[in-house]
């Protein structure tokens, strides 16, 4: 067998792991209810923390009847963002899972992006100034030391 | 025993004072056996509070229900290893074992530098003491755990139901040990900034202790995880909660300032920023029990929530304030020409990798504290959750994938094109196919098909490593695949195990995108015989059996489960209901499988009808998160192995002039 192969071999496996895994995810594929979709846009405020779709009380007494009543507005024909509208209405901002993107809310949504190219910007510029300090090494073409070879041989003997 | 206990305590923050003015008088002028004195010191606060450990832990095994702590945590009936655990179920108790890691990891760095680092050593023990002190300080006048009851009660209040889960034994220490071992490094870095030597032997001595604060705090999220999916019966494992992402922001910045410190030892760059990452990763592990102790912030996880946070919050800025102070002092000494070629190198990507990570990491911070924010400015109490963090981070989750495919090929300095061609064209292919495989299977999210490609991707370039590593050996040294495979792991484990902990991530992030897309739930009322399918499943529910113990009454279903009409399993979820505290509590079954999770909770019983509801979820993948989890831990394992060339380096590296070495052998009255 050839040094490579059995490492091109695992590489076949890992993409048919990846095929089949791919497969299986389209096999289990289902369409999230709307229930579903609906109550992750909304906190339960029974104190577990979670959204109204995850809570992990069997018996909550806020996310359960939440549920059924989401289940009687889609029925009804009421939209995701108005049916959150209309809890938003009745139990405040802090029942949503998520901050509104408007007014200071914004500032939640836009900060960590800010920080970002802030710091993509910094990298920017700090490349640029030490980039200009920096001198290229000239390369020796053809000019190649036997003794250095010779070490550099050694060298990887040990080393790989 | 509390007597014992409280007097170890005491004695402890006093010989911790003491082990900061020896060791920093003693390094000013130069006094040697004033340092060896403060070694010894530091083994005898070390022997201290293992003492208190010990007091603590016995009067737990043997109820003594005269100390508010165990009659609070524990009961008659608890069982033996949950009075052990409960040692961290409480708030002194879990202060308690913070300040015993840290004095024993004091302790061992202690004897680690009694030859080495003379210069900076002392001030990095200073350091570590003065953080012991806070920590001291509040197990001695804020919240003490030998303290007694005036009446001593019948029986105790009993630990919390959701902490009496095996997870929960392993959980937290892992993560203490992970958060705590962040201070070693840190002390250090504060010593070279006090002592003004700043090259890069701080980094060398303690780049094990770094990587085993990650190791640990890599395994206290996954344990963590694991344990919120067991117990907390809702089919996932994240919630995006302040306290778990007080957990994983260290882990974050503790990640970027690994690969950091890789441009800094290779190219001598970066000092000030590998600096401001470890203050920043150990003001984040602070920040994390100010989280958990303060009730800030509403949380889940918050079992212990105190007044302790505003000492915390005191603490975390006055270390802000000095360890910034330093490096502002500092930052003249510290800037060195650094060279920089192009944006086709190693060194770019690994800064673009810290970019990402770092950006995670503040999103994470600011997400967490946005809600304490907009009270203060608007007066509106709002909720920061899973939505915005899974949007903000999942973008950030495909570039930080893509750089770990490029970064560790990449070559340093400088790539030429056809440099690169020759690299990544194989596993670009890999990806590219992975994706159109997924997408001919029916799976058209884009961020599925992107996150498929990416780890397609990464795993390609880092069996072509491996490929390239094994074909050099046997082309040097005639040797068989596997032998190649072992010797070149063993010769180079340092960055063979940075792939193998590349694989990991890879096949956790996979775990993730699948579990988090496809997650199927299908919640179903039956009476005993009646069946229900969910995915392949066919589930037949069996009956109920009630079980008591003298801790708790349980009921159990047992539910037989079918696939293309054979059966496979019986599962069995439970209900339990724990005498004290009288509090319900879920068991759930769970049939794993590398394909998909079955995951059955007991929602419910109606004794007047017989019907039983379950909540059944079926998870794809999820298997891998796991698996890739503990990959991640065998990596860091093969990277942290001793390496007999390494440690010549670092024996190089961070050994001083003979004149400055005071062992004990040379000190006069000395060890």
């Amino acid at each position: 067998m050839k040094p490579g192969k059995p490492l091109t071999l695992v590489a076949a496996l890992l993409a048919i792991s990846l095929g089949v895994a791919a497969v299986s995810l389209a096999a289990s594929i289902a369409a999230k209810t709307s229930v579903q979709d609906v109550s992750e846009g909304l906190t339960c405020q029974c104190g577990c923390g979670l959204t109204v779709a995850n809570c992990n009380h069997p018996q909550c007494e806020f996310a359960v009847p939440v549920r059924t009543r989401i289940e009687g507005m889609i029925a009804n024909g009421m939209s995701r963002p108005q049916i959150i509208a209309w809890f938003r209405t009745q139990y405040g901002e802090k029942v949503l899972s998520a901050p509104t993107t408007e007014g200071f809310n914004l500032v939640a949504w836009i900060m960590p992006f800010a920080a970002l190219i802030a710091g993509g910007l910094a990298i920017f510029f700090a490349f640029g100034s030490w980039r200009s300090k920096a001198a290229v090494a000239p390369v020796a073409v053809g000019a190649f030391d036997p003794e250095l070879k010779r070490r550099l041989e050694q060298e990887l003997r040990e080393r790989i | 025993m509390p007597l014992i206990g409280q007097l170890a305590l005491a004695l402890a923050l006093i010989i911790a004072f003491y082990s900061i003015v020896a060791n920093v008088i003693g390094a000013r002028r130069g006094i040697p056996t004033l340092i060896v004195s403060a070694r010894h010191a530091v083994w005898a606060v070390c022997a201290m509070v293992t003492v208190a450990m010990g007091a603590l832990w016995t009067s737990l095994l043997q109820s003594d229900f005269s100390l508010e702590y165990v009659s609070s945590y524990t009961s008659f009936t608890l069982p033996t290893f949950y009075k052990v655990t409960a040692l961290w179920g409480g708030q002194q108790g879990s202060l308690l074992l913070w300040t015993w890691l840290l004095t024993v990891f004091t302790a061992i760095v202690a004897f680690q530098n009694r030859r080495r680092n003379p210069e900076i050593a002392p001030y990095a023990l200073a350091v570590l003491a003065g953080v012991a002190i806070f920590f001291l300080a509040m197990l001695n006048f804020v919240t003490r755990p030998f303290d007694m009851l005036s009446a001593i009660p019948a029986e105790g209040q009993d630990l919390n139901p959701l902490l009496q889960n095996y997870w929960m034994a392993i959980h937290p220490p892992s993560l203490y040990t992970g958060y705590v071992s962040a201070s070693v490094p840190f002390a250090f870095g504060a010593a070279a900034l006090i002592t003004g030597r700043l090259d890069d032997s701080w980094i060398r001595s303690t780049r094990r202790w770094a990587i085993f604060s990650w190791f640990f705090l890599t395994l206290g999220n996954l344990f963590g995880a694991r344990w919120a999916y067991e117990v907390l019966g809702w089919g996932g494992y994240w919630a995006w909660d302040p306290v778990e992402n007080a957990a994983f922001m260290p882990w974050l910045v503790m990640t970027a300032y690994l690969h950091s410190i890789m441009i800094q030892e290779r190219k001598d760059m970066l000092k000030v920023w590998n600096l401001a990452l470890i203050g920043m990763a150990f003001g984040l592990t602070l920040f994390g029990t100010f989280l958990t102790r303060s009730g800030v912030i509403s949380s889940v996880h918050s079992f212990t929530a105190s007044g302790l946070g505003p000492y915390f919050l005191t603490f975390l800025l006055v270390v802000c304030v000095l360890y910034s102070g330093l490096l502002i002092a500092r930052v003249k000494s510290l800037r060195t020409p650094a060279e920089f070629e192009s944006y086709l190198s190693r060194e770019a990507a690994f800064l673009f990798n810290n970019l990402v990570l770092v950006g995670i990491a503040f999103a994470v911070f600011w997400g967490t504290l946005f809600p304490v924010l907009s009270e203060a400015v608007r007066g509106v109490k709002i909720t920061v959750g899973p939505p915005f963090f899974d949007k903000v981070n999942a973008p950030l989750a495909l570039a930080l994938i893509f750089l770990m495919g490029v970064g560790p090929l990449i070559a340093w300095r400088r790539s030429s094109l056809d440099n690169l061609r020759r690299t990544f064209t194989a596993p670009a292919i890999l990806g590219i196919v992975a994706g159109l495989c997924a997408f001919l299977a029916g799976l058209h999210q884009w961020y599925v098909l992107s996150a498929l490609s990416l780890a397609a991707f990464v795993l390609g370039t880092v069996v072509a490593e491996f490929r390239r590593g094994v074909s050099a050996r046997r082309h040097m040294v005639s040797e068989s695949a596997p032998k190649a495979v072992v010797n070149l792991i063993a010769k180079n484990n340092r960055r063979y195990g940075g792939y193998v902990i590349h694989v990991g991530v890879i096949l956790a992030f996979v775990g993730i995108v699948a579990s988090s897309f496809f997650r199927v739930e299908v919640k179903k009322s039956v009476k005993e015989g009646g069946s229900f399918y969910i995915g392949p499943y066919e589930l037949v529910y069996l009956g109920l059996t009630t079980r008591e113990t003298p801790h708790l009454e349980s009921a159990i279903a047992r539910v037989e489960v079918f696939r293309a009409g054979k059966p496979i399993a019986v599962m069995a979820p439970a209900k339990l209901f724990y005498k004290r505290p009288q509090q319900p509590a879920t068991e759930v079954a769970i049939r794993s499988t590398p394909a998909s999770d079955l995951y059955l909770v007991l929602a419910g019983i109606d004794d007047n009808t017989g019907m039983v509801t379950f909540q059944v979820f079926l998870t794809p993948l999820v298997f891998w998160l796991w698996a890739g989890g503990l990959i991640m831990a065998l990596g860091t394992v093969i990277v942290m192995w001793p390496n007999v060339r390494e440690r010549a380096a670092i024996a190089a590296a961070v050994r001083a002039p003979a004149a400055l070495e005071f062992d004990a052998q040379t000190v006069p009255g000395g060890e």
